[in-house]
């Protein structure tokens, strides 16, 4: 692997950070460390190998095999016929462990060739590629108005650095067309596995902090996902080991709830 | 009609009510781009009614005259009840007149 580096001045001797998050180049392993032209990182034949992701809100070490993993996607999607302005890697994939069930891939761009990707990501690394192809503007949109891309994007890794903080643009019209998704699961709760029970449980969580104005990320939603259910363990849901009467009653308290607060936005007439 | 049939008709009814009610809303919102993000989720009620189906008799053929009469009054009526407290609450856009229409054509979809 190559990672890229800036020398900073130390006391005795000058030195190059790297990532914690890196693949391979373990501790007490001897490295050859060379200069980069223009700073991207080039080998000797002068083409471009390799470039370091970026991580955002990304705490936790992620596994040397996932790192693995990021890099096969990222060198598939450069040899792809499309071109992307940027790969950015998020969801349950960048959970601690291995319970996620495929890698969420956003290209951000115009460029076409998604089911080659796909397929390429199946068959080369063995694992479902979720891929969604998006231009920059629809997305900094999305993330603006819809609080699951917003959840999307508190934690990725990024193939180039990016930034897509943008001011949140409430329609209440919009939340309320989400959150009637969530409503499924009063109707559906037998026919839902745990992972489905989830993602609508999360998707009303997220709307309804979304509307209070409050910060949203997997962590903020798990918790408060926790609080209102009295669960010790998120896994009780995803695993389908929650007590229907219980649950359904919270669900729909909560769920009134929050219709009660995006009914009151439509009914002031806003957007 | 016995008891879990009547349980089952009406997860059925109720998951077809709400894929419409999500169709109207999106009329009302009209956003270019929800349709094509948000397509996929709104599958999602048909696809359990679709399971609900699966076990509710006649399993294999289309439902009795009698029952599809009942059905397509009971999702109107859930439709228009849900739409309704939208419209109530100062929701503008909403056109109730295409319920009806949205209910037939979809009632002569094959399943």
């Amino acid at each position: 692997m190559v990672l890229m580096g800036k020398i900073s001045r130390g006391s005795k001797m000058d030195q190059i950070y790297i990532p914690k998050n890196r693949e391979g180049l373990g501790i007490g392993e001897y490295v050859i460390v060379r200069g980069v032209l223009g700073g991207e990182v080039r080998s000797e034949g002068e083409e471009i190998k390799s470039r370091r992701p970026f991580f955002y809100g990304v705490e936790e070490k992620i596994e040397g095999i996932k790192m693995r993993i990021i890099g096969e996607i990222f060198r598939i999607v450069d040899e792809s016929e499309g071109k992307y302005e940027n790969v950015i890697i998020t969801g349950s994939f960048l959970d601690r462990g291995f319970g996620f069930n495929d890698v969420d891939i956003l290209l951000v761009g115009q460029g076409g060739g998604v089911e080659k990707i796909k397929k390429k990501i199946e068959s080369g690394i063995g694992i479902k590629g979720h891929v969604i192809l998006m231009g920059r503007e629809e997305l900094i949109k999305g993330v603006a108005s819809d609080p699951l891309y917003l959840l999307m994007l508190s934690r990725f890794v990024a193939r180039k650095r990016t930034s897509y903080n943008v001011k949140r643009k409430i329609n209440y019209k919009l939340l309320d067309f989400y959150l009637l998704k969530s409503k499924v699961l009063l109707s559906g709760f037998d026919e839902l596995n745990g992972n489905e029970k989830y993602y609508l449980t999360r998707n009303m969580v997220a709307i309804n902090l979304f509307v209070r104005g409050a910060k949203i990320g997997v962590e903020e939603i798990n918790s408060m996902i926790k609080k209102i259910f009295e669960l010790g363990a998120i896994e009780k849901i995803k695993e389908n080991m929650i007590d229907k009467k219980d649950f359904l009653k919270k669900y729909k308290k909560f769920y009134d709830e929050t219709f009660e607060l995006v009914m009151r936005g439509v009914g002031d007439g806003t957007k | 009609m016995g008891q879990n049939r009547n349980k089952l008709l009406g997860l059925f009814i109720g998951n077809i009510s709400n894929a419409i009610i999500h169709k109207i809303l999106e009329r009302a919102i009209q956003i270019e781009e929800i349709a094509r993000r948000y397509g996929k989720e709104i599958a999602n009620s048909f696809d359990i009614a679709r399971r609900y189906r699966k076990k509710i008799n006649p399993l294999g053929r289309s439902f009795p005259e009698k029952d599809v009469e009942e059905i397509k009054e009971r999702i109107i009526k859930n439709v228009k009840s849900e739409l309704g407290v939208r419209i109530a609450r100062g929701y503008k856009g909403i056109s109730l007149d295409d319920v009806e229409e949205i209910v037939l054509k979809l009632s002569r979809t094959p399943e």
